[in-house]
């Protein structure tokens, strides 16, 4: 018994890891799916969304990489297929490398289902580089400031950005960002214009945006993969979140299980070890 | 040969897709150089990309095109006074990067008062909330309209104001915490911020999961779905693989932990 105690709270951390891989694979091949409760934050994205008149103009802003596909592509996806499906057009806006390429692949696969095209429902203005110097400049001229799209077409020349002009006709802004530059948004639009803008942040970068979010700054929040797949539920499609559902409710009952059996594990030690010390003291 | 690698692109970047995602996660049994191979080549690849992005979609367009193409000439200028940055590496001459550095402080510390009134601001004023519950209030002369607040609403204003509360006093360094009043509210502030880090920090483990999900994702469906399909069920024998090579793994490390235990107590399992 005590070996098995002392076992529990010393395993090896590759057989954890090894658990963990089975805890991650093996639901992609379970046929079940486990409820999920939408969140507040999640409510509130759709409810903004849907609360933009249809053909308005928005800012996607996308500023994640490689690094965080897991989560970022998840969300940026399941936001996507909503502008689409509320029929808004819209103009994605990197300030990472990666992004414009990441973004633009999600585009195009999504477009087809929805009846969109580039250039005439949406357009991609491409990698940009100081976010608080372009977002001053754009304010008050976008088609000066962008100039041209990511294959070099004059934005002025694209249906997409008809009557477009500033940053008063801009009618949302949404932000995929693991990082917290999305306060630029913020400070630079959302505030001085009064624009609308949600955000979808890492499940990291979550807990500290809920100051925006109870101050109104922020309009609605997806909470890393786990909004996504909430996401994808109010919109009642099956994408690449809900995929990964069953994986992420394993991989959490595993850490779960795991820290209450070690739990357990060291309580039964200790008093194992109190009691035997009693006993040799009563003995003595 | 162009034609049939022209062809064969997608499955080789799925199989370098699947070599990259063993190879980086091997750093789970441990450091070793095949981690480090491919961490570099990350995030050579990384770098490589942003210097071909930036040119391609930042520098090409706003600078060269003009002053090259339009005759823009004046745009060369703007080379000569970014270049002063890198006299920074200049013992002598480093006062030039310096006047270059003080402007755009100078320029940010402007910003900064954008910044606190658009990011700050907000917060502060939406930090005092309702405590009572009310019904709504029409607008009148005396001021705009005020929407309802609930029980519920004014139990969870009440909570937010105390917990606003505690965590300000435990910042509170203008005198010493002496009174009864502080002194709790200040540990019950530290306690508050506790809960915070500990919701981050299971925010980081769920972040983590998921970008590990993906690169499972990419490996049973796309990678096996592909590369494997031969097999009738690709991601199955890709599954099959995956728990093959961590058992391999696991029996090699975990033998090799017991040699070790042994030569360090050499009475193991005389006992």
């Amino acid at each position: 018994m005590k070996k098995l105690l002392r076992t529990l709270q010393t395993i090896d951390r590759r057989v954890l890891y090894a658990l963990l891989l089975l805890s991650v694979t093996l639901p992609f091949f379970i046929p079940m799916k486990i409820p999920v409760k939408i969140s507040q934050p999640t409510h509130k994205l759709y409810d903004t969304i849907e609360s933009v008149p249809e053909n308005s103009f928005i800012i996607f802003g996308s500023d994640w990489s490689a690094g965080t596909r897991g989560e970022n592509g998840a969300q940026t996806e399941a936001l996507m297929r909503h502008v689409m499906r509320h029929k808004l057009r819209f103009a994605i806006l990197c300030f990472d490398p990666q992004a414009a390429t990441l973004t633009q692949d999600i585009a195009l696969k999504l477009q087809s289902q929805y009846g969109y095209k580039e250039g005439v429902n949406w357009t991609n203005w491409g990698y940009r580089v100081q976010e608080v110097l372009f977002f001053k400049a754009m304010a008050n001229d976008i088609v000066k400031t962008v100039t041209a799209d990511i294959h070099g077409t004059p934005i002025q020349t694209l249906p997409v950005m008809q009557g477009v002009t500033s940053a008063t006709d801009i009618k949302l802004l949404v932000n995929v960002n693991p990082t917290n530059s999305y306060t630029n948004y913020i400070q630079f639009l959302q505030g001085p214009y009064h624009i609308p803008m949600v955000f979808a942040p890492t499940a990291v970068m979550a807990p500290e945006a809920f100051n925006y979010l109870d101050s109104g700054q922020i309009s609605g929040m997806l909470n890393g993969l786990s909004g996504a797949i909430e996401y994808e539920q109010m919109l009642g499609v099956v994408g690449r979140a809900t995929k990964d559902s069953n994986c992420l409710s394993f991989a959490h009952l595993l850490i779960i299980m795991l820290m209450i059996l070690g739990n357990i594990a060291m309580l039964l030690e200790r008093r194992a070890a109190k009691l035997e010390t009693q006993l040799m003291g009563g003995a003595a | 040969m162009s034609i049939w690698l022209g062809n064969h692109t997608h499955i080789f970047s799925l199989w370098i897709g699947a070599i990259c995602t063993i190879g980086l996660y091997s750093v789970l049994y441990k450091e070793n150089k095949m981690f480090r191979f491919f961490e570099h080549l990350f995030l050579g690849l990384a770098t490589g990309y942003m210097i071909a992005t930036t040119w391609n979609d930042v520098l090409l367009p706003k600078w060269w095109v003009p002053f090259h193409d339009e005759g823009k000439w004046w745009l060369a200028f703007a080379v000569a006074i970014g270049s002063l940055y890198y006299f920074i590496y200049s013992k002598k001459y480093n006062w030039m990067a310096r006047m270059l550095i003080g402007l755009f402080l100078g320029v940010s510390a402007g910003q900064q008062f954008q910044v606190f009134v658009n990011d700050v601001w907000p917060q502060i004023y939406m930090s005092f909330k309702p405590v009572l519950p009310h019904s709504a209030i029409a607008a009148s002369a005396i001021g705009p309209s005020v929407n309802a607040v609930t029980p519920v609403e004014a139990i969870n204003n009440i909570v937010f104001m105390v917990i606003l509360l505690c965590v300000m006093s435990y910042f509170f360094f203008s005198f010493e915490h002496k009174s009864a009043a502080m002194v709790h509210s200040a540990r019950w502030g530290r306690w508050l911020m506790m809960f915070t880090f500990g919701a981050i920090f299971g925010s980081t483990i769920m972040a983590r999961l998921a970008l590990l999900i993906d690169r499972m994702d990419f490996m049973l469906n796309d990678f096996g779905g592909e590369a494997f399909a031969w097999t009738g069920n690709g991601p199955v024998a890709v599954l099959v693989l995956l728990f093959g090579l961590t058992g391999l793994v696991l029996y090699l490390s975990l033998g090799k932990k017991q040699d070790e235990e042994s030569i360090e107590d050499p009475n193991a399992g005389n006992y």
